[in-house]
């Protein structure tokens, strides 16, 4: 075999081997890759069945079923890791041919070859040498200072005595009551829980500054009638969605003042929908420089105090980044005649008597959520009540009103979420209603333990569940809209995916549910059917959620303009008064009066 | 250029590796039926026998590339005694121990009283810099297993810019002092926690250090030994002793024509080539003389501001010690505390201290961080003044050599040099 031969067939050997290769390099990528899909211990499916067989525990079907997905999945991975080793050696041996063919064609066609002429002027090279480390000594140490106005450093923030309080109170994490607070309710037949859930005890509020340690804080809690009387939390009472206030108004003009008792700049941005007991309204703020909670007459507008949460245990120095549409003062508070309680992006929560002073704070953990925390605040029967899902996990909290000690806290396999819990009387409980991905949860209030879940929900989920006669309802984009039957264990009642809410919450009376979307459609649903009564669609989305008052459905777009509608099977639109401003609050009634926050403003609407 | 062949069945090679280390462990089955099964076992120390054979065959390498480079001058003998150290020091003894992570023990040995090294450590450190001190970075060229495997993988390298290769050149000084800082501080040993190349040796590894890996030696087809030039911190101490060598190889073992045929030859761009006298003009001479004196006035100017940044620095720095680390993560997320799903969290509570000796000690350890940054910075401006002060420093030249700091003797260039080849 002479040279030009032996090189035609070399050549035709390495291009060979070499497709072999590429072939065999791609099939154990694309191998590779579903085996990391099929990986049993990942399969959504079968965690899926296996959350629904926590729910149904005797069902010998889904039992089966679960195996047989598992044994699939098992199969499906060790088949192709199989596939993927047996490539990798027809791939070192693909390689081995490539590699000697090519050596033997370098061999053969070797020769000397011609001195390179190099051309480079050396002090030219070193004077550009010399720029370029002047660059790179400038570059480090730039980078070295950057990181210095960069990083954090959490020692400083670091109280001495913070652990040894959350490792007393880490003891008290179970799911029992402890009886800080004198209640009187918890004896009360079933009927009671609302007609006159908390009944008055006669003693003040503990001093200011009540130390967690405080042996025995006598506190007096609230009636149901005055949380009804009072805009209490985010969505009204128990954060129902419905308002029992007459006299509201149908007509004002933001921009000209047409039914504006009074109108106030806010001194920090949120997007918390105020909170009012008796005379005064409260309002949150926050930017990156501090937090406060203000309180305001609400008849006249005046200021009557504000108070920075700061010098908080465990607070970051620097608050968690946040997006613009979320902030660190997202969150609505609650209020129970005694305190408001407020919680901010930064896992910082306080409470302050309604003269302003501080009663106690903590910090519950800075929240790992990559828009920002915006869950509300519930307080019912002495506790305040937090869905906690962080990206880190989610928890269920309850706190003592009196003096902030953790009375229960609950770890649940939720992930990060949005949405604010809701309250639900059933079966002579107290529930608090959550939805989040993946799963509704109801937990009994007064002892944090799981009545029932179901795991319907996915994606991002913001909208709070909706109530109507114990049936929940829950909404999320990307997923769908669920009825479900609280006294029957969650069970779905109906579902759709024909409107879905991103933000706002649903809400429901009259056997019938309004849901409105961010691309501007309220949608009014038959409560026990799923059947869609009437539509509308609008100029602008809503964030916002609906309230009801009155019989009517009020609802503010992200441009400011409310739309107030019959809460009945016509949707008759009653008016369309604007804001003049851009608003994401709720609306909160009081005594034929409106309370509005705008982006920068709060106003007060009256006729 | 040359031996190609190879250097595909080791890519092949290192992909049969990449599958083995990412193949994924299937979890252990659960038995109804009792069976237990067996716990874990800590493996007995290497023997002193087996060490002090590690210490001899490292001597033996050492001695034998010398002589293959400086006596024998055959580069075919370097090459298999590469490929020997990849096996041996490589894949027998899974790159551990190693001349290049010793540094890490030895500043660790010197900072920390209660930490002790064996004499064997102390000569895997000692011994490369002795012989580098003679005979150049022979060390380099056939007895380090992390060379070895990069040296034999060079499949067409490209010549650098001179201005790229002295700005990189400025890695290897930032990674060794790191790698001292956080040794000394018992933060970490970073040079074996970034090794690329032990997870081939342990066929075993995470997956970025597998793909850390192999992106090194696909960039080292063509840059050659890119580990070796732009990060191997003990690369800095070798070129050190190096310069000093007194029986460092030579291109030709006569003297040189300067026939410019070893100008292609060397991979790593570690030719000097001859300098004409012309360039040197008064004018020149004067100039740099002048920069030379004004860069030289600034290099405590350069350690200042160096030993401030770095300093200043210490808070990032400090974050990857497990103690500042584990303070600040409950810190800032103190619902974390009792979460044993955390393994550094269930270690800390599994080990009695209080949280606040957590803390105190966190503190001690970013207080060090601070004092140390002034020394590393301290050092790292007075690199960088010294190497922008040399580039004002000519030297006539009229052959063709190596320069001793930069080359790893692997004795490519002798082959082209037609001295040898006439004989």
């Amino acid at each position: 075999m002479n040279q030009e031969t032996k090189l035609k067939l070399l050549k035709q050997i390495i291009l060979i081997s070499a497709a072999f290769c590429i072939l065999v390099a791609f099939l154990l990528i694309v191998n590779f890759w579903q085996m990391k899909k099929s990986n049993p211990l990942e399969s959504q499916t079968i965690e899926a069945l296996v959350q629904r067989l926590a729910v149904d525990d005797n069902n010998e079907e889904l039992r089966k079923e679960i195996r047989s997905f598992d044994l699939l999945a098992r199969k499906a991975y060790f088949t192709s890791a199989w596939q993927v080793k047996t490539g990798a050696y027809l791939l070192f041996f693909g390689g081995v041919v490539l590699a000697l063919a090519l050596k033997i064609r370098t061999d053969i066609q070797r020769k000397i070859e011609p001195p390179e002429t190099i051309t480079d002027d050396p002090m030219m090279n070193k004077f550009v040498s010399h720029r370029w480390l002047l660059v790179t000594g400038g570059l480090v140490f730039t980078l070295a200072l950057l990181s210095a106005f960069l990083s954090n450093d959490y020692l400083k923030s670091y109280d001495p005595g913070q652990f040894v309080d959350t490792e007393t109170s880490s003891q008290t994490e179970t799911i029992e009551v402890i009886p800080i607070v004198e209640s009187v309710a918890t004896e009360k037949g079933d009927s009671a829980i609302l007609s006159n859930a908390v009944e008055p005890v006669p003693q003040a509020v503990a001093e200011t500054g009540g130390a967690p340690d405080t042996p025995k804080t006598v506190v007096k809690l609230a009636k149901a009638e005055d949380f009804k009387k009072n805009q209490s939390t985010f969505r009204g009472f128990l954060g129902q969605g419905i308002s029992f206030h007459k006299n509201i108004p149908t007509n004002w003009d933001g921009s000209s003042g047409t039914n504006v008792k009074w109108k106030i700049s806010l001194s920090k941005p949120g997007y918390n929908t105020p909170v009012i007991w008796g005379d005064k309204l409260f309002i949150a703020g926050a930017d990156k420089t501090s937090r406060v909670v203000s309180c305001y007459n609400r008849h006249t507008g005046k200021l009557l105090w504000e108070k920075e949460a700061d010098n908080i245990p465990g607070s970051p120095a620097t608050p968690p980044k946040t997006t613009d549409d979320t902030g660190l003062a997202a969150p609505t508070m609650t209020v129970d005649g005694n305190c408001v309680y407020a919680l901010f992006g930064t896992g910082d929560l306080i409470a302050f008597d309604l003269d302003g002073n501080r009663i106690w704070a903590k910090n519950l953990g800075v929240p790992a959520n990559h828009y920002g925390h915006s869950s509300s605040l519930i307080t019912w029967n002495g506790k305040i009540v937090v869905q906690y899902d962080t990206a880190k996990g989610g928890r269920m909290i309850a706190i003592n009103t009196a003096n902030g000690d953790f009375i229960w806290d609950i770890p649940r396999a939720n992930k990060v979420s949005w949405s604010s819990p809701t309250l639900l009387e059933s079966k002579g409980k107290m529930l608090i209603i959550t939805s989040a991905d993946p799963n509704v949860i109801a937990n009994d209030l007064e002892t944090g333990a799981e009545v029932w879940k179901s795991p319907v929900m996915s994606g991002e989920v913001a909208p709070s569940p909706g109530v109507f006669n114990n049936i929940i309802f829950v909404s999320n984009e990307y997923a769908k809209t669920v009825a479900l039957d609280a006294e029957n264990g969650g069970k779905v009642i109906w579902e759709t995916d024909e409107y879905l809410s991103e933000v706002a919450s649903p809400v429901a009376i009259n056997g019938l549910l309004f849901l409105a979307t961010s691309y501007g459609v309220l949608v009014c649903y038959d409560a026990m059917t799923g059947e869609n009564v009437w539509e509308k669609e609008f100029s602008s989305g809503f964030y916002s959620s609906p309230m009801i008052a009155e019989n009517k459905v009020y609802i503010i777009d992200m441009s400011g303009v409310m739309h107030i509608i019959k809460a009945d099977r016509t949707g008759t639109i009653v008016k369309e008064p604007e804001l003049g401003e851009a608003a994401f609050a709720l609306p909160v009634f009081a005594d034929g009066k409106i309370y509005l926050r705008g982006k920068s403003s709060l106003y007060c609407i009256g006729e | 250029m040359k031996n190609i062949g190879h250097k595909i069945v080791f890519l092949s090679f290192f992909v049969l590796i990449l599958v083995q280390a990412n193949a994924q462990r299937f979890p252990k089955p659960e038995f109804e039926s009792g069976y237990e099964q067996p716990s874990p076992t800590t493996p007995e120390p290497r023997s002193n026998a087996l060490e002090y054979l590690d210490v001899l065959i490292l001597f033996a390498s050492l001695s034998l590339a010398s002589w293959l480079v400086i006596k024998r001058r055959s580069r075919r003998g370097v090459l298999w005694l590469s490929i020997f150290t990849l096996l041996y020091f490589g894949f027998y003894r899974e790159g551990c121990i190693c001349s290049v992570g010793s540094i890490q023990n030895i500043t660790l040995a010197l900072f920390d009283p209660v930490y002790k090294i064996s004499i064997t450590v102390l000569i895997f450190f000692l011994l490369p810099l002795v012989f580098a001190l003679f005979f150049g970075r022979t060390f380099c060229a056939g007895a380090c297993p992390l060379g070895a495997i990069q040296d034999i993988l060079v499949f067409r390298p490209v010549s650098i810019p001179v201005w790229v290769r002295k700005a990189l050149g400025f890695i290897p000084y930032l990674y060794l002092g790191l790698a001292v800082l956080y040794a000394a501080t018992g933060t970490d040993f970073i040079i074996c926690r970034y090794d690329p190349f032990v997870g081939f040796f342990r066929m075993d590894g995470p997956y970025t250090m597998i793909i850390i890996g192999i992106a090194l030696l696909l960039l080292g087809l063509f840059f050659a030994r890119p580990y070796c030039r732009v990060f191997c911190p003990y690369g800095v101490l070798l070129n050190w002793m190096s310069r000093f060598s007194k029986y460092h190889m030579t291109i030709t073992p006569a003297e040189c024509i300067s026939c410019k045929l070893c100008e292609p030859s060397c991979p790593f761009d570690a030719i000097e080539i001859p300098v004409s006298e012309k360039v040197r003009t008064q004018k020149v001479l004067r100039q740099n003389l002048k920069r030379f004196s004004l860069y030289a006035l600034l290099i405590p100017v350069w350690m200042f501001i160096g030993g401030y940044a770095v300093s200043s620095s210490h808070v990032l720095l400090s974050k990857a010690h497990q103690d500042v680390y584990l303070s600040e993560l409950l810190i800032a997320h103190p619902e974390l505390k009792s979460d044993t799903k955390n393994l550094d969290i269930k270690a800390f509570l599994e080990s009695g201290k209080t949280f606040d000796e957590l803390v105190a000690n966190a503190s001690l350890i970013r207080a060090k961080f601070k004092s140390g940054g002034w020394f590393l910075g301290g050092f790292l401006g007075l690199v960088i003044g010294i190497m922008i002060m040399n580039q004002f420093v000519f030297r006539t030249k009229t052959i063709y050599e190596p320069h001793k700091g930069d080359c790893f003797s692997c004795g490519r260039c002798m082959d082209y040099c037609p001295v040898v080849k006439l004989k």
